[in-house]
């Protein structure tokens, strides 16, 4: 049995063969079988997810935005060679679709244009947060001290696989030397804040 | 001045080490348990792109949805639900009502629905009730002069439309023009 029979399984892979399985189901799907991409969908779809609720639309439209770039994706998937070049365009049109029906939103309820950092997070709750443990009560915390733009570039690059980080980095915006090889900016600014917080601890 | 460890401003521009990798693991657990896509995402993107006749040329154009209101007991019979989603684009504004179908034809659903600008165009009509059957089944209706169009007695499930160009309807469409499917 080859490896590509038991992903995604329950056993846990290396990112490198997830990657190499990603690589053999585009070149698949490139070639006209587009059932190779069902795989695809489901192993980035959460990412893409993320993308577009870190730009803080509604469940609904961010739903929405995922469904319109993988469509999108398929008019393209001539021009993209490599899972990376894959993710990286992914989340650039998932971004900018996702941009796109919030100004819309927001046109249709009468407001002006807004930033990032006014749009209601759609983070959780208190409530839901008891229960789930000190740590990550902690982490919330200090993660919703950082500037709009650093939540939106960990949660996402958070939902990549590490050989990604820096393509997703580039993709949000970042500039090189952002999450990737480096620790980056935002990254050492969490880091420094769950340190100094007597409440958080790593796991 | 001796550095104590842990206080130490940690540097941006230092390599990622396991303590970058599980504060940034945490978060992945954190944000996939508090705001996780809807269980069934993936599954409406495998219906949306399994579209029949694909050609690359021939994709269209995607339209998004503008709008999507949900009526209760508004209709004539007061208790039936209804609902009206609009989907937006440059080349095309689509406007379906999905209400139940009359109780005698059973628990499927009836769309009634308007083109803009308006003609004979054809609508197709993809829907799958069978989640392990991606392609599902497919409708046709060619709408009328004013851009109605309906279809009754549909199954419940994932649904997906898509207008097609037709010379005939007088209409300038040069691609086909594709929703996101809608669980009906």
């Amino acid at each position: 049995m080859t490896a590509d029979a038991t992903w995604p399984g329950t056993t846990p892979v290396s990112p490198a063969a997830r990657h190499a399985h990603l690589a053999r189901c585009l070149e698949r799907a490139r070639a006209g079988d587009l059932g190779a991409l069902d795989e695809v969908v489901e192993a980035l779809t959460p990412l893409l997810w993320h993308v577009a609720r870190a730009q803080g639309l509604q469940s609904d439209d961010a739903a929405d935005v995922v469904q319109t770039t993988w469509l999108e994706l398929l008019r393209r998937l001539h021009d993209i060679r490599s899972p990376q070049a894959l993710t990286a365009w992914l989340v650039t049109a998932t971004r900018r679709e996702a941009w796109h029906t919030g100004a819309r939103r927001r046109k249709q309820a009468g407001a002006g244009p807004e930033l990032l950092d006014t749009l209601p997070d759609p983070g959780p709750d208190a409530e839901e947060l008891v229960g789930r443990g000190e740590r990550y009560q902690a982490l919330w915390r200090n993660f919703q001290r950082l500037p709009a733009r650093c939540r939106e570039l960990l949660r996402v690059v958070a939902q990549a696989d590490r050989p990604d980080y820096s393509v997703v980095s580039r993709a949000l915006g970042m500039p090189v030397g952002s999450i990737g090889p480096t620790r980056g900016r935002c990254l050492a600014k969490l880091r420094a804040l769950l340190l100094a917080d007597p409440a958080w601890s790593p796991r | 001045m001796t550095e104590i460890p842990g206080a130490r401003e940690p540097s941006a521009t230092e390599p990622l080490d396991e303590l970058d990798v599980a504060i940034l693991a945490d978060l992945n657990e954190f944000h996939g348990l508090v705001d996780p896509p809807p269980s069934d995402l993936a599954e409406r993107v495998r219906f949306a792109i399994a579209l029949e006749n694909f050609n690359v040329d021939d994709l269209g154009v995607v339209v998004s949805r503008l709008q999507d209101d949900e009526m209760v007991g508004s209709g004539a019979r007061g208790t039936e639900r209804s609902r009206t989603v609009t989907f937006d684009s440059d080349s095309l504004t689509i406007m379906v009502t999905i209400a139940d179908a009359e109780p005698a034809d059973g628990d499927g659903v009836r769309l009634d629905g308007w083109l803009a600008p308006a003609g004979a165009l054809r609508v197709e009509l993809r829907v799958t009730r069978d989640r392990s059957d991606p392609r599902g089944e497919s409708y046709a209706v060619t709408a009328d002069q004013t851009g109605r169009f309906v279809f009754d007695g549909i199954s419940r499930g994932l649904a997906q439309l898509i207008v097609h160009p037709t010379p005939e309807s007088g209409v300038d469409l040069a691609t086909r023009v594709v929703t996101p499917s809608v669980l009906l």
